[in-house]
Parts: structure tokens; C-alpha cells; sequence
């Protein structure tokens, strides 16, 4: 069977460029929320965020291509650079039609078209600009990836609410092992937007100041943005070739619950069955796991039946290992959560620590697991599940190791 | 408008309007191609292009195939607008 294993990554998210500032700020405890700069919140019950910075689009893509990029493409771009340059896939000889495009995402080029809808109301724009719209839909951000790094093999991209990005490292994973490539570029990317924004404003599911998950004061989730990319690559080719292993990609479990459009399932059926299908893809046993990421999002609802799945899926050995949100820090990065969390993982993993869950103070009794509340811990780490559950009742678990 | 003053008008709206930013009328050659190779501007440009030019000079490109010739390269395109100001009632 082929194996899949990660041989670079990169990510652009509140805590700036670059995987080193990103190890740093979940080794320090960082916190990413702030105040959103991006637009007006005025009448919404918060006023916060995780806001990235704006990335360049750099000298490589042509003028007129980057004046039409969302910054959802601009910030997957500088992700994908990042790993791309890492794994040094581009110096082997493997065929561009050998390498798979997948990404994950929600909203795409919505904060762009929010503003050309403003400019085309307020009567500033005489007509609706075609060049404006063209990075709208979410899979404009593969496309636009699979042409700056010369990618000609499989595309596509995973649009299932907040566990997109899980959800395209796994659908890359089956690529690979299926034949159907031999290396992929996958991870996921959103940026803010006011739909997005209202959205989860209307449902009252934003927290008023910041995300505490685990905790029993918290009020909800805090919103961020950015992206997180990888290289897979089938272990082989990249044992040939020397290549660095940050980690391998053990597997992935999906489930749905078809029970509410935004309410997980009160049981946490299937976050139960996602867990369980990732770790039997995986070949591991339940009691090997030392880490679980969570999805922790800090809402009242999501973070008792997640503990209740772990319970359910790990017995015994759920108070052994070690779980948390790395959302407390950088908040709820919707379609780029998967990825950016199981990046977080493969950093636990390959340098030996537990990122914490920040702003955990006062622990909800139904809530009693080892969540590393604030501050992380060195500790070593070889197996990890990271879970992303979706609006819609979409849940996926993603299970990385080291590479041995 | 003379010719001169005609294509830097055209080389003008191409930066402004497609939003080419760092890039100034006299990197755009007057014979290379607007699209592919030389600017490597695509078929998305090309339909706003279109529009920015028959917006601006208040001219019509019926076709394809004219539209084609006409974007051709800033000479085509100056020698394109200039011929449709000549016929237009102004």
C-alpha cells in the first residue's frame, strides 16, 4: 500500500508569515485576537477577531493576474510558496501531471465581491467588473495555485463548512495512494468577510471578547482567517529523493450527522465515527493516541459533546492523552481550520511539545479531559488525531504520525 | 488627439484600468503583444479591456476576429481606435 507522508509546509495566519512564527506563538501561548481592521462591526455583539496580515503576491505572478487575486488566494499563494520551497518538489524530476491540486475552503473571494457590490450600489462602478468577480468562487484558489507552480495533475476543492480543509488533506491522501498522483499541494485558505461575520454574529455564536474552549464561562467562538498548505508525496518517492519527513498522514475519517444545520449531534455520534474510521484507516489502536487536536471552538454547544466523543472513542485512555484548541490562540479559521490545526499537530509531533488551549481558567465540569490549559508542554509526541467539525453536521478526523 | 497622445492614452487606461500596478506606460512596447506572451495579460483582461476601451472612446468591437486584430498590440489597437474615431459623427 503507499503511504503518504508531508515534506513541506507553510501557512500565513494572525500570527503573521511562516511556519517558524507560527511554532513560536503556539509554544508561547500566544494570543492572535484582536480587534477586526477589516471592516466596520459596529452593531454586532463583538468587535474581535484574528486578523492575518496582508501578504504580497510576489514577483513571480504576472501584474494582471495578482491585481485580480481574493485574499483568500493571496494568502493560500504565500502558504503554498512556503511549502512548495520546503519540500524542494520543484527541483525533482517528477512530472508536473503527477502533482494534484486540493484545497479547502468556504468563502473564497466574498470580501472582494462584498466590495464591488458596495462600489456598484453606492454608483461608484457604472457596471459590474468582470475582474472583480473572478476569484468569487471558492475554487478559483486551486486554480490559481495549480498555475503559479505549474501543476497539471488532479484538482479539486473541498467546500463542506468548517472541515474543508481537513477534508482536502484527506481527499490529496487518497490521490496519492490511489495512483492517481504521486504528490499533491493541499491545505486550505479563507479570509474574513462580512458575510461570514453577520453570519455567525446573527447566530450568536461570536464570544464578546475572546474564545475560551473547555471553559465554563465560554460564550462562543472567535473568528480568524488564513491558510495552511502542504506538500504530501507518496513515502517512497520521497524516501528516494532524500526529502525532509515532517510527518506521515496516517488517514482520515468522515461522518455526518444528518440531524441540524448547525447543532453537532448532542450524542456526538459522529465525531465518534469520524475518530474511528481515521484511526482504523491508520492502523492504530485507540490507546496509541497522545494527542488530539480538537475542534474546540469555544461555543457552548460543540465543546461538551466533543469531550463526550473522546470519551466515547478512547475509553480509559481519554484521560491520559492530552487534547486542545488551538482556536483558543488563532482563532476559528473556518475553511483554513483543518489545515492550519493539522499543522499545528504535525508541529507537535516533529518538534516534541503540546500546543495549549489558551484562556482556560475555569474548567466546565463536563468538561474534565487534559485540555494544556495555558501554557504548552514539552513532551514528546508520535501519534495525533486532529478533529474539524462542520456546520451542515460535517465532521472529519485526520490522524498524523511521526514518520518512522 | 495625435497618435502619440492616442497611445499613451491607451497604454494609460490598459494600467489603470486592469490595476497593473509598478508598471509604467513605457515598460509596454508598442508592437509587442497585449496578451500571452509580452504583458501576459489572459482572456479575463481581455474581456475588460474590451469594455474600458469602448467605454472610453465610445467605439463598438462587433467581433471576435476584429477584436483579435484590434489587441493585437498597442500599434493594432492605435491604429483600430483611430480609424473608428475617423467614421464616428464627432
Amino acid at each position: 500500500m503507499r503511504r503518504v507522508v508531508i515534506t513541506g509546509a507553510g501557512t500565513w495566519n494572525g500570527f503573521g508569515a511562516g511556519v517558524q512564527a507560527f511554532l513560536e506563538a503556539l509554544r508561547n501561548g500566544r494570543c492572535a485576537i484582536g480587534d477586526m481592521t477589516l471592516f466596520s462591526t459596529s452593531g454586532f455583539r463583538t468587535h474581535r477577531a484574528a486578523v492575518a496580515p496582508t501578504p504580497e503576491v510576489g514577483a513571480a505572478v504576472p501584474a494582471s493576474l495578482a491585481a485580480r487575486l481574493s485574499r483568500s488566494d493571496r494568502m493560500a499563494l504565500a502558504a503554498a510558496r512556503e511549502a512548495w520551497q520546503a519540500s524542494g518538489i520543484g527541483e525533482t524530476k517528477l512530472a508536473a501531471e503527477r502533482i494534484a491540486v486540493v484545497v479547502g475552503g468556504t468563502t473564497g473571494g466574498m470580501l472582494e465581491a462584498e466590495d464591488v457590490l458596495r462600489r456598484r450600489r453606492s454608483g461608484e462602478l457604472g457596471r459590474m467588473p468582470v475582474r472583480g468577480l473572478v476569484a468569487m468562487p471558492v475554487g478559483s484558489t486551486a486554480d490559481v495555485l495549480a498555475h503559479v507552480f505549474g501543476c497539471d495533475g488532479a484538482r479539486n476543492t473541498a467546500v463542506t463548512a468548517c472541515s474543508s480543509s481537513a477534508n482536502s488533506l484527506g481527499l490529496a491522501a487518497d490521490l496519492i495512494q490511489d495512483g492517481r498522483a504521486d504528490a499533491a499541494l493541499a491545505g486550505g485558505t479563507d479570509a474574513h468577510c462580512k458575510m461570514t461575520y453577520a453570519g455567525f454574529n446573527a447566530l450568536q455564536a461570536l464570544a464578546p471578547d475572546v474564545c475560551r474552549p473547555f471553559d465554563r464561562r465560554r460564550a462562543g467562538l472567535s473568528l480568524g482567517e488564513g491558510a495552511a498548505m502542504f506538500v504530501l508525496e507518496e513515502e517512497a518517492h520521497a524516501r528516494r529523493r532524500g526529502a525532509a519527513i515532517l510527518a506521515e498522514f496516517g488517514g482520515y475519517g468522515m461522518s455526518a450527522d444528518a440531524h441540524h444545520m448547525t447543532a453537532p449531534e448532542p450524542d456526538g455520534r459522529g465525531a465518534v465515527l469520524a475518530m474511528r474510521r481515521a484511526l482504523r484507516e491508520a492502523r492504530i489502536a485507540a490507546d496509541a493516541v497522545e494527542y488530539v487536536n480538537a475542534h474546540g471552538t469555544g461555543t457552548p454547544q460543540n465543546d461538551p459533546i466533543e469531550t463526550r466523543a473522546i470519551k466515547e472513542v478512547f475509553g480509559e485512555h481519554a484521560r491520559r492523552l492530552a487534547v486542545s484548541s488551538t482556536k483558543s490562540q488563532i482563532g476559528h479559521c473556518l475553511g483554513a481550520a483543518g489545515a492550519i490545526e493539522a499543522l499545528a499537530t504535525v508541529l507537535a509531533l516533529h518538534h516534541g511539545f503540546l500546543p495549549p488551549t489558551i484562556h482556560l481558567e475555569e474548567p466546565d465540569p463536563e468538561c474534565d479531559l487534559d485540555y494544556v490549559p495555558g501554557a504548552s508542554r514539552e513532551q514528546r509526541v508520535s501519534v495525533a488525531v486532529s478533529n474539524s467539525y462542520g456546520f451542515g453536521g460535517n465532521n472529519t478526523s485526520v490522524v498524523l504520525t511521526t514518520y518512522a | 488627439m495625435n497618435r502619440d497622445e492616442l497611445k499613451l492614452s491607451l497604454k494609460e487606461l490598459l494600467i489603470d484600468g486592469l490595476r497593473l500596478q509598478d508598471l509604467r506606460p513605457d515598460d509596454i512596447e508598442d508592437a509587442a503583444p497585449i496578451f500571452v506572451e509580452g504583458l501576459g495579460l489572459d482572456s479575463v483582461d481581455a474581456l475588460e479591456l474590451v469594455v474600458l476601451v469602448e467605454e472610453k472612446f465610445n467605439i463598438q468591437i462587433p467581433d471576435e476576429d476584429i477584436g483579435k486584430r484590434a489587441f493585437a498590440s498597442i500599434d493594432a489597437l492605435t491604429e483600430y481606435v483611430s480609424t473608428e474615431l475617423l467614421k464616428s459623427p464627432e
